[in-house]
């Protein structure tokens, strides 16, 4: 692995969260990193950490030890203003729950990052438009995200995630609230756009489809990376 | 404008808790439209009545006259010093008048009177004199030694209209005065203590009667805005500076009265506090919980890139588009209350007294100041209430949030 590809290197990364007076180890010194372009899946075991690393390699959380870099750059030591500017020009969220705004538009939705970027108003209506038939979702930019499904409304998620090009995209368990035939569909979707565009796509996921379509597996085991081969869920 | 428009969208979410909050600022609003018109309106009233029932706005004395009255400090050339007053702008009338006491009998009853010298034509300008008279008619004009009593003074000395009472007083140059006059008419003026003593004379007939040739005690002056006092009391204190006579508005020659006046509207500003607590307690209570409620939304929108002040400016939007509508309702309810009770008041059952004087019914007033103080006011608690649970949706951890929410 060349230095130069990385866009995700994460070292010594610990975590401990309290849970009714218990310490949880979350992240126990994990140290990875993930070539730009790759279509990579941090797996593992429900409370294994997945979340939790996921939520440190964006930003959302900082870490008790450790440090992560996200295309160079040093996060784990960005004020709360910087780390929401990185955050908004170079990652990309896809949740598991959608987490679509829901007082707006598909099209509302999906502009939103742009808006906060100061992208113009043309611009930002090309780039839906054309996100959306990348999505699958032509026609339906006026649509409030409960008038969508599921599998619509993570779609709306995707295109929210892509719109505004970040280096990075990181997806928290994204086919768990939907069927085996609708995750499929969106895996494949966003495999082709990974292809395509050539931006990073980590997943956290105990999923087996994401694994078959990923490039790097990291296998979490108690806030630890493990061999693959040894867990059983893989 | 996205978060505008996310703010007004929010804002039909819970239309029940809208509704009721915007009611609590309508309410509060209203109430305190409505309480400082009333307040305002009143006041006026009651200065408007106090000081155009007798006192006038300003009045001039010789320097000291107010402190220790005396027959001999008096003011000379008072037509003339009343010519350049009414050359003032906003100056309505003025008149002129003489003080002195004297004793005034009728038939077998005498009682100890306060002599009033008036100007029959420019007194009832002034102060609508001739609606006091409540039996008998007003001074005619060319007819000399006529009187006009108060209805207490009447009573004690059980004198009526057309009675001939014996006046007799000590005049200016030391002589004994002493003459009949004849009982025109009674007059009340609702200060039951003054109308005890009061005795009118017409001003030509008391100057002669106390020797005062061309010289009276007082000018009293009326204004046509009563904001404006102050101004025309400099205005004709510049007129009058190299004389020996003084101007003192209604504020310094009744002070007592401006005292409880202005204690009085303490209390509108209380009673303004406890509305504003309200209404800041109505306020407080929805926007914490709609903030608690939209927690993972905060998450997400701090996850996605916005900045922790968008996300405050984003909770007082909300609270403020509910302030502006509630303004507007209040406004108009609030004018629309005024406006009926600035023309047809309030009735009392039981008239109270205030400096003296008896008002049975309460007028309020459309002011400017009784939509800006409310309409300030709520916009400000919004904001300051608002501003917590802002910063406590600012403040949201997006990993806790979407983790837990």
């Amino acid at each position: 692995m060349s230095d130069k590809k990385i866009i995700i290197k994460t070292e010594n990364l610990k975590k401990d969260y309290k849970e009714d007076g218990v310490v949880v180890h979350a992240v126990r010194g994990i140290d990875f990193m993930i070539e730009k372009g790759e279509f990579s899946a941090i797996v593992g075991p429900s409370g294994c950490g997945k979340t939790t690393l996921l939520n440190l390699i964006s930003g959302l959380d900082t870490p008790d030890e450790g440090k992560v870099w996200l295309d160079g750059k040093l996060i784990s030591d960005m004020s709360g203003k910087e780390l929401s500017d990185f955050r908004r020009d170079n990652i990309g969220f896809i949740f598991q729950a959608y987490n679509l705004i829901p007082v707006l538009t598909v099209e509302e939705n999906i502009e939103y990052i742009m808006l906060l970027q100061g992208i113009g108003k043309k611009e930002r209506h090309n780039r839906v438009i054309e996100i959306l038939e990348e999505v699958g979702l032509s026609g339906l930019e006026n649509r409030r995200p409960t008038q969508l499904s599921g599998g619509q409304q993570q779609r709306v998620t995707i295109a929210r995630a892509m719109v505004s090009k970040p280096k990075i995209i990181l997806a928290d368990e994204p086919t768990a609230n939907l069927d085996s035939k609708t995750g499929t569909e969106l895996l494949d979707m966003m495999a082709e756009l990974n292809e395509k565009t050539g931006m990073t796509f980590l997943f956290s996921t105990h999923d087996k489809m994401v694994m078959e379509r990923a490039r790097r597996v990291v296998v979490l085991k108690d806030g630890m990376i493990v061999d693959k081969k040894e867990i059983d869920i893989v | 404008m996205l978060f505008l428009k996310m703010a007004f969208r929010n804002i039909f979410r819970q239309k029940r808790r809208t509704f009721f909050t915007a009611l609590t600022m309508i309410g509060g609003f209203a109430l305190a439209c409505i309480s400082i018109g009333w307040a305002d309106g009143s006041y006026n009233n009651i200065i408007g009545m106090f000081t155009r029932g007798w006192l006038g706005h300003i009045q001039i004395h010789y320097k000291d006259y107010l402190d220790k009255p005396s027959i001999y400090k008096t003011i000379d050339n008072y037509n003339e010093i009343g010519k350049k007053i009414m050359e003032i702008k906003g100056v309505k009338s003025w008149t002129a008048r003489v003080y002195s006491a004297g004793l005034a009998s009728f038939k077998d009853k005498t009682s100890g009177v306060s002599i009033i010298g008036i100007d029959p034509e420019k007194e009832d300008k002034t102060t609508d004199f001739h609606k006091k008279i409540i039996n008998g008619d007003y001074f005619k004009a060319g007819v000399k030694n006529q009187v006009l009593i108060g209805k207490g003074l009447a009573k004690i000395i059980k004198a009526k209209a057309g009675d001939k009472i014996i006046l007799v007083s000590q005049a200016a140059d030391g002589s004994m005065a002493n003459d009949i006059f004849t009982v025109s008419g009674i007059v009340s003026t609702d200060d039951d203590l003054f109308d005890r003593t009061s005795f009118y004379m017409k001003l030509d007939d008391a100057r002669e009667f106390l020797v005062l040739g061309n010289k009276v005690h007082e000018i009293a002056v009326t204004v046509d805005k009563l904001k404006e006092v102050k101004k025309i009391d400099k205005k004709i204190s510049l007129v009058l500076k190299n004389t020996d006579l003084s101007v003192a508005s209604w504020q310094e020659f009744a002070k007592d009265f401006y005292k409880a006046m202005k204690a009085d509207k303490g209390g509108m500003w209380i009673s303004l506090f406890v509305i504003i607590l309200v209404v800041a307690v109505g306020v407080l209570n929805t926007i914490l919980m709609s903030v608690l409620e939209r927690i993972r939304e905060y998450g997400v929108l701090k996850a996605l890139g916005t900045r922790p002040g968008d996300i405050i400016l984003l909770v007082l939007y909300e609270a403020n588009i509910i302030a502006v509508f509630s303004i507007f309702i209040g406004a108009i309810i609030g004018f629309a209350v005024n406006y009926y009770l600035s023309l047809h008041g309030i009735h009392l059952s039981q008239s109270f007294t205030y400096g003296g004087m008896k008002f049975s019914e309460i007028m309020t007033e459309i002011n400017l100041r009784s939509f800006i103080i409310p309409g300030i006011t709520v916009l400000l608690t919004t904001v300051i209430v608002g501003f917590f649970p802002a910063l406590k949706a600012a403040k949201t951890d997006p990993a806790k949030s979407l983790r837990f929410h």
